[in-house]
This record gives structure tokens, sequence and C-alpha cells, in this order.
């Protein structure tokens, strides 16, 4: 068993996952979960799309008993592909990880008292969930996080992609814009306010 | 990706547990039933923080069981596509490497690894770039149930 942090340097933009139905697209029952033939649209292991950018372009005719492409060349995902979507319920909030490490400490020292009882039975989850919660927290107050990011809800960027900035704590608005694509539509509005609130966060950020 | 959600649900308690202390064992028994578990639309259910409402019982006819409605908050953890995650690398192969975030595991193929990154195999299996670092983008997800009909 390895454990590496994964540090935001270079981007891969396609990946898939075991997670949630994102696409109604039905998922086979015989696949192993882990390579879902719906999510990747051509079907099977393999995938026919090119990499995206950062990558020396190498595409793929449909990889191991996909469906696949078979022209060499696959259009790259552009950035518009690339956008985040949010598709939440109109009563819920999106939490930065500072705020879920808050929030999940508070209810970590009322279990503790209530994991005494042999009847309750903490669940696996919570405990991956608030270490991934802690560990991916750079900050120490989430209060002080959310009033640094304030400015930028002026400049047209949406709750998700706040969010996005404060977990992933961007050190130059190069990285933001390579991380977040889709704020470059408003490059000429937002870039000012986003080297502002990079400077706010780098202030506020926790010592490790 | 975290939130903070407001759900409902119904629960069905068993007239045994009614008396004084029926609104506790409610909330036990929604605690049990929900946190911990798993699904498309909402993702994980981490944990409960609260009961916001609970209606009006109704006896269910021929099990003397009391459906409650439960308006509830809690915290979740759903990825999105287009959110970059950073996770935690638990296994690498040549098909590709597994990862976690939090609850959900994560399945990098070796297909969607860029060319730079060589899988060198060996005591301790990885890809490797002339600087030795990654993170991804999601581009898609899928859920599947344990149970199988």
């Amino acid at each position: 068993m390895y454990g590496w942090t994964l540090k935001p340097v270079a981007l891969i933009q396609h990946c898939l996952f075991v997670g949630f139905v994102e696409e109604p697209t039905p998922v086979h029952s015989k696949s192993n979960g882990k390579a879902s033939s719906g999510s990747l649209k051509t079907g099977g292991k393999g995938s026919s799309f090119s990499k995206g950018e950062g990558s020396k372009g190498k595409a793929y005719s449909g990889g191991k008993g996909g469906k696949g492409s078979s022209s060499a060349v696959v259009p790259t995902k552009s950035d518009a592909d690339l956008k985040l979507d949010l598709d939440i319920p109109p009563n819920s909030r999106i939490l930065m990880n500072c705020e879920a490490t808050e929030l999940l400490q508070e209810i970590h020292e009322h279990m503790a008292i209530l994991s005494e009882d042999p009847k309750i039975k903490i669940p696996e989850s919570f405990d991956k969930a608030f270490k991934y919660a802690k560990d991916g927290n750079h900050f120490t107050a989430a209060s002080s996080v959310k009033q640094a990011l304030e400015p930028l809800k002026k400049c047209g960027v949406n709750d998700g992609e706040i969010c996005m900035i404060a977990n992933i704590v961007p050190e130059t608005i190069e990285e933001v814009y390579a991380l977040v694509p889709s704020l470059k539509a408003n490059r000429s509005l937002n870039e000012g306010p986003i080297t502002e609130v990079l400077a706010a966060l780098d202030n506020i950020k926790a010592a490790k | 990706m975290f939130f903070h959600i407001v759900l409902e649900r119904n629960m069905q308690l068993h007239p045994r547990h009614f008396g004084p202390h029926l609104r506790d064992k409610l909330v036990s028994k929604l605690i049990k039933d929900v946190e911990g578990t798993c699904s498309g639309r909402h993702g994980f259910v981490v944990a409960i923080t609260g009961v916001e409402d609970i209606g009006k019982g109704l006896i269910r006819e021929g099990t003397g069981y009391v459906t409650f409605p439960v308006k509830y908050q809690c915290v979740v953890f759903r990825p999105f596509k287009g959110e970059i995650l950073e996770a935690f690398v638990t296994m690498v192969n040549k098909m590709g490497f597994f990862a976690e975030a939090g609850p959900v595991q994560i399945f990098v193929s070796n297909h969607l690894i860029p060319d730079d990154m060589e899988f060198q195999s060996g005591d301790v299996p990885n890809y490797t770039t002339s600087d030795g670092s990654v993170c991804f983008c999601l581009i898609s997800s899928s859920y599947e149930s344990l149970h199988h009909v």
C-alpha cells in the first residue's frame, strides 16, 4: 500500500473512477466498475480521447475492447468541456475543505463520546472524509478564507470555482487559469482580483 | 467537494420504540441508516449535522409500523465533472493507478496518463516524470451499487 500526495504541476485531463452517476448511461453489469464504459462514451477501459494540454498529442484508436474511434486523431477537450459541472440541489451549500474540517471536527469530538458505546459504529467513510478534509485544509480559520475570497464573487467567479481555488491553493495566476480553465473567459475582469486573493490566501496559510 | 445539504427521508419505526424518547429513537435510527451510505445523486453521506423537522407519523396498514417524514441536514462528499481533485495514490500497476480522495475510489487508466510519465516496475511501482508530480481533472464518473440483481 503506497501513499503519494498528488501535487498540482502537470494536468492530466482525463480519468475515470468508481463514484457516482453523472450521466444516465447504463453501467454494464459485467464491467468491473472501475472503468465505466458509459462515462467514456466509447466503451471499454481504453479511451479514444486524445491527451489534453501539456501532452504530446498521442491519440488512441480504441484501447482495450472499447468501441473506439477508427481515426488516428481525436479532438482534444476544450476549456468549455472541462468546465466544472456542478449539479447540486438548491437547498445546499458548497463547503471548502477548511469549512468541512471545522464542521467534521465538532462531529468527531461528539462521536468520540458515542464510540465508547459498542453498539454504535462510526462509518469508515466519515474517518476517510475527515482525514481528507484535514489533509486538504491549508488554513487555520475558515472565516478568514471566506473573507479573503469574497471579492471574487463580484467578478463573476461562481461558488464551485471559488471552492476549488480555496481547496487547491494555487500559487500563481497562471496556475489558477490552468486548473480552472472556465475563468479564462473573463480574464480581463477577474485577473486583478484573483491575484489579490492569492496574495491574501498566502498570508493566512497555516504553516505545515 | 463537500456540501452541506438538506435531505428528506421517510423513517419507519416499530411501535415498541414509542414513548417519551421517540424522537431520540428516530434520530438514532436515521443516523444508523443514513451515515456512511452513498447515492448517485448526492454522493457519500459523511455525517448528519442536525434534524430540521420530523413530520407527523402515519400508521402503515397491516404492519403497525409508523412512517415519519424526517428532514435533516448532512455533510456529503461528491466529486463533479470538471473538478480538480487532490488524491492519494494507493496502488500502481501497469494498467494504471488507483487513488483515493476521501471515501471516493479513483482509477486512472494508463491510456489516460500522458506519454511523458512512464511506468517503472520494481519494489515501488510508479509512474515517473522528470519532476515527479501529478494531479488530475475529472471528466466523468460512474456509480455502481454493490447489489447486483
